[in-house]
């Protein structure tokens, strides 16, 4: 960024919204040294719009510093939106009370509520243990949590945050005694972490969610993923997915598997990371995907041979327009990209009218791909390559 | 509506609103890109928007930086109501994901400016409440004094301290507990 030709203070003569904005991407302690910058600089932190705290020490050591900044904060909080907590430095079990604390505090008055814990050394992330009140805010719109939490149902219980929209949970454990998360404002969850093996059930009770991303990670059965998008104004209400694998249990009667679930979905990607094929009891009960017009499977769901599962998923599916199949891809950057479409001079087939285009991504050709195109050429879709 | 108006769509695209700059100069808009301004969608509400805007804080040059920026976000709205969020239609396949890259990339190349156009952009964003626009252009501001010392930032904006010995001592004072 060039400099300046003539030597105003352009800075200064911003009005103190821009600049109580400009504070709130600084760190805090950063943010309050700007007090001496200048006359005009004195106060404005104290009115900046956001809060960001990034502690590398222990949270014993910071916490006569958080404490005092909160309190400073809470006196003005009509002006705080964001508060992002880094803690990044480890903690031992007598902070707990003192960081439910501040969260409890933060949450109160802001929008949007960042917690980030990572511990000290390279051990395992430490667990931080929620208190068993419920979070409380009227603002709250967007609440991310990147720890290593272990949730109860209370935590998850968010009724007492009516405006909360977004909630983004990555590396937490629902391992224990959190069965239920619930919001009736929530529009969009993203959940990544992992769940236990036992046969228990973490509901989502969200009715008004418009896009699902879970991305679990299970211990002891096959690892898999699953991601899932539902849009608005397709009647999903009440969304519920329990566990969100199929184990290996084939004996159990429940109804309510995740396919059946999703069912209502206009965009589904669904992305299995263990050969085991852990969606085989849903595929049983496969239901109709009937607004399900883009559809993303990665390699677990082109095998085997016979092609049981995509097959199944694409019959299952008649408005389909854009299937995607990334095989043994990673992507963004994938080697090999092919788009396909149907054969315009052949009369449509019963399956699969609305399609548009079929994408193909992978890294090699190999048996697998081929053994996909070969499926795709019977219904009359022509591939070419893409750079 | 005039006779080719037909169906809700065409009507949609035929809203167009003009933007008059500081300097008189008109800029035609469609609603999607203008309704990125909350301080415009209020007006637009309010039906007052006949006859052009007038944005007597605006000039030309920035404004048609200010409509360049909307063009693109608007499109890239579109498929999520204006939500700011991550959870965006975009981000869902990768084709679209490359769009979200462009995205970047233009949002990257936006922020190329001298620092007399930085500051009037941030003007123009908060006089015009553009959320995603005030955001960029701030913490463009933010990351450019990160790690440095008040005496760097000062020499850096040609901020001149009018700090008393006194008043620096005090505030040294103040703030100590942060710390320590």
């Amino acid at each position: 960024m060039p400099a300046l030709s003539s030597g105003r203070d352009r800075i200064s003569d911003l009005p103190d919204d821009a600049l109580h904005h400009v504070l709130s991407f600084l760190e805090a302690r950063q943010a309050i040294r700007t007090s001496l910058l200048a006359r005009r600089w004195r106060h404005l932190w104290k009115s900046a719009t956001g809060l960001q705290v990034v502690s590398w020490s222990a949270v014993q050591e910071i916490r006569a510093f958080v404490d005092r900044l909160l309190l400073l904060r809470e006196a003005s909080h009509s002006h705080l939106r964001r508060c992002e907590l880094y803690l990044l430095g480890g903690f031992s079990a007598a902070d707990e009370p003192r960081m439910n604390f501040w969260i409890r505090q933060a949450v109160r008055n802001v929008r949007v509520f960042r917690l980030v814990i990572v511990g000290d050394h390279n051990l395992a992330d430490p667990l931080f243990h929620p208190d068993g009140l419920p979070l409380v805010s009227r603002h709250l719109t967007r609440l991310e949590l990147q720890a290593h939490i272990e949730f109860n149902d209370t935590f998850l219980n968010f009724s007492g945050c009516p405006a909360l929209e977004e909630l983004e949970i990555t590396g937490c454990d629902f391992t224990t005694s959190a069965n239920r998360i619930s919001s009736i404002s929530l529009k969009h969850l993203s959940i990544c972490g992992s769940f236990s093996s036992r046969n228990s059930r973490t509901r989502i009770h969200a009715p008004n969610l418009v896009s699902l991303w879970l991305e679990l990670l299970q211990l002891k059965v096959p690892t898999g993923t699953v991601v899932v998008d539902l849009n608005r104004g397709q009647d999903c209400k009440d969304v519920q997915c329990r566990d969100c694998y199929s184990i290996e249990d084939d004996s159990s009667n429940d109804g309510c598997v995740l396919l059946k679930g999703l069912s209502q979905a206009k965009k589904l990607a669904l992305i299995a990371e263990s050969k085991t094929f852990i969606f085989r009891r849903d595929l049983k009960r496969c239901p109709m995907f009937s607004n399900l017009k883009i559809l993303l499977l990665n390699e677990h769901w082109c095998a085997p041979a016979d092609l049981h599962a995509l097959s199944c998923i694409l019959e299952h599916s008649p408005v389909l327009e854009k299937p995607s199949l990334q095989l043994f891809s990673k992507g963004p950057r994938h080697k090999v990209k092919m788009k396909g479409s149907r054969n315009p001079s052949e009369i449509p087939t019963a399956t699969l009218q609305h399609l548009e285009t079929v994408e193909v991504k992978c890294e090699v050709i190999d048996e697998i791909v081929l053994n996909v195109l070969k499926f795709l050429s019977k219904l009359d879709i022509r591939f070419s390559f893409e750079d | 509506m005039a006779s080719a108006g037909s169906g809700d769509e065409k009507a949609a695209a035929a809203a167009m609103i003009t933007l008059i700059s500081s300097d008189n100069e008109k800029f035609e808009v469609t609603e999607a890109t203008a309704t990125l301004s909350q301080t415009i969608r209020h007006m637009i509400e309010d039906g007052c928007t006949d006859g052009g805007v007038p944005l007597p804080n605006v000039t030309s040059k920035i404004l048609a930086r200010v409509i360049e920026y909307c063009k693109k976000h608007a499109t890239a709205a579109a498929g999520e109501e204006g939500s700011s969020s991550s959870f965006s239609d975009a981000a869902f396949l990768e084709v679209d994901r490359a769009f979200l890259e462009e995205l970047e990339e233009f949002d990257d190349a936006f922020l190329e400016v001298d620092r007399a156009t930085l500051f009037d952009l941030i003007l123009a964003a908060n006089y015009l409440d553009i959320k995603g626009l005030l955001n960029l252009t701030c913490q463009k501001v933010a990351d450019s004094v990160k790690g440095k010392t008040p005496e760097q930032i000062r020499e850096m904006y040609n901020i001149v301290n009018d700090l008393t010995p006194e008043e620096e001592a005090e505030i040294r004072r103040e703030t100590q507990w942060a710390f320590e």
